[in-house]
């Protein structure tokens, strides 16, 4: 949502706390477990981007990670929403949540969090720094890394960050490709501006970009 | 605009939803309510600002630990023992006196989890995305942070697998201060680009 207007301060009362309820950092632990545990179908990420665009701006940001865990889990078969929905009117009446302890499991999870598994060096990347690039008109199906304010600008490469998995062609499922770290300046993606000039680095998938 | 204030009348029935999928989760026996317990208490705790305040201290006193910051920031954030989800490859983008940087996610929240925790809702939200790329020195007046107008401000937006930290410049007055002490200046602001490291008192 690079370069929306209209969504007023930043800093506003409660904006520096991480979170505003128990409940969130729940999700957030759900969701987490959801992908070290093999649960999910699908990137939490690319789902929380199929929610209607209206939905998506009223919703809180763990409201929306609430909704991409449960569906994932319901795309994976894990779950289904009558179940929910059951808990649901259960708790709801003032049932007591069901309690499971694991301690072994508890510090596997702990560990899994701590594994590094850094981007492979891009071994042969059609773009060395110094060149200038541009950014492709497009308009993806789905999920996206590609900021719409930059489509069609042309920068230049500062550096090859490596190699990752292509995350347009059902999320995180491509073939690696080389991502490069590549500036622009303001005027070229938003044009002139009473605060003068400034820079926008961004990491671009290798299938963004063409020469300029 | 504020989703906090519109839509506090729902937030019992995220919270009910939220315990039912636990619940579920639990029941079924795909999860522990350890495991949860474990996840939430490593991010409330472990994880945090305090860890990147220890990498901006270290290369604030040791030159060739900045040095490796610089070349491979998540290798040398490792030797500190950081390390981890959102932070498989980590890039430390050093301020000066002639250049500013400021972090952000425009797609949604990526943030580098091992050194700085889990993101501020204002780093979350439409305001910050939408407009730190587009009016910068804007955004960092409502922070309190006036830079002159010759300092370069780059932007980073996290687009890629790659977390970036910024590398506050180190406060005047600070000489004959321990790395603990100069630690204790370190903001996660400063480390976001939204702010500066704090002077001594």
């Amino acid at each position: 949502m690079g370069g929306m207007q209209g969504f007023g301060a930043v800093v506003t009362p409660g904006s520096d706390a991480v979170s505003h309820a128990d409940w969130e950092l729940r999700v957030f632990a759900i969701s987490t477990l959801v992908g070290i545990e093999g649960l999910g179908k699908g990137s939490g990420r690319a789902i929380r981007e199929e929610m209607e665009p209206a939905e998506y701006l009223r919703a809180g940001y763990y409201e929306r990670w609430l909704w991409s865990t449960e569906r994932r889990l319901l795309r994976s078969g894990a779950i289904t929403e009558n179940e929910v929905d059951a808990w649901v009117a259960r708790l709801a009446d003032g049932g007591p949540p069901p309690r499971h302890d694991d301690p072994a499991a508890a510090a596997r999870v702990v560990a899994a969090t701590a594994e590094v598994d850094p981007l492979e060096p891009a071994g042969n990347p059609s773009f060395a720094p110094g060149a200038e690039v541009r950014v492709r008109r497009m308009r993806p199906g789905g999920h996206t890394r590609c900021p719409r304010y930059a489509r069609g600008a042309t920068g230049v490469v500062e550096a090859v960050r490596g190699l990752d998995a292509f995350p347009d062609i059902g999320p995180y499922a491509g073939p690696d490709e080389p991502v490069y770290a590549v500036a622009f300046a303001s005027d070229d993606l938003f044009g002139p501006s009473s605060e003068g000039r400034w820079t926008v680095m961004l990491d671009l998938f290798e299938s963004y970009l063409e020469q300029a | 605009m504020s989703h906090e204030h519109h839509h506090h009348h729902d937030h019992d029935e995220l919270a009910l939803r939220a315990a039912a999928l636990e619940a579920v989760l639990v029941e079924k026996g795909l999860l522990s309510t350890d495991q949860i317990d474990a996840i939430v208490e490593r991010y409330e705790r472990d994880l945090g600002p305090q860890n990147g305040a220890r990498v901006v201290a270290r290369a604030w006193v040791d030159p060739a630990y900045r040095d490796r910051l610089r070349s491979d920031g998540a290798a040398a954030i490792r030797e500190l023992g950081y390390g981890g989800f959102e932070g498989d490859t980590m890039v430390v983008v050093e301020n000066t006196p002639a250049v500013h940087n400021v972090v952000v996610c425009t797609l949604c929240s990526c943030y580098p989890w091992p050194v700085l925790g889990l993101p501020p809702t204002w780093y979350k939200s439409p305001a910050y995305r939408a407009r730190v790329v587009a009016e910068p020195r804007a955004v960092l007046r409502e922070f309190g942070v006036v830079l002159p107008p010759e300092v370069e401000i780059r932007v980073w937006d996290s687009t890629s697998e790659v977390r970036y930290l910024v590398l506050p410049e180190r406060p005047s007055g600070t000489d004959g201060m321990s790395e603990e002490e100069l630690a204790g200046l370190v903001t996660r602001d400063s480390m976001i680009g939204t702010g500066l490291a704090a002077s001594p008192a």
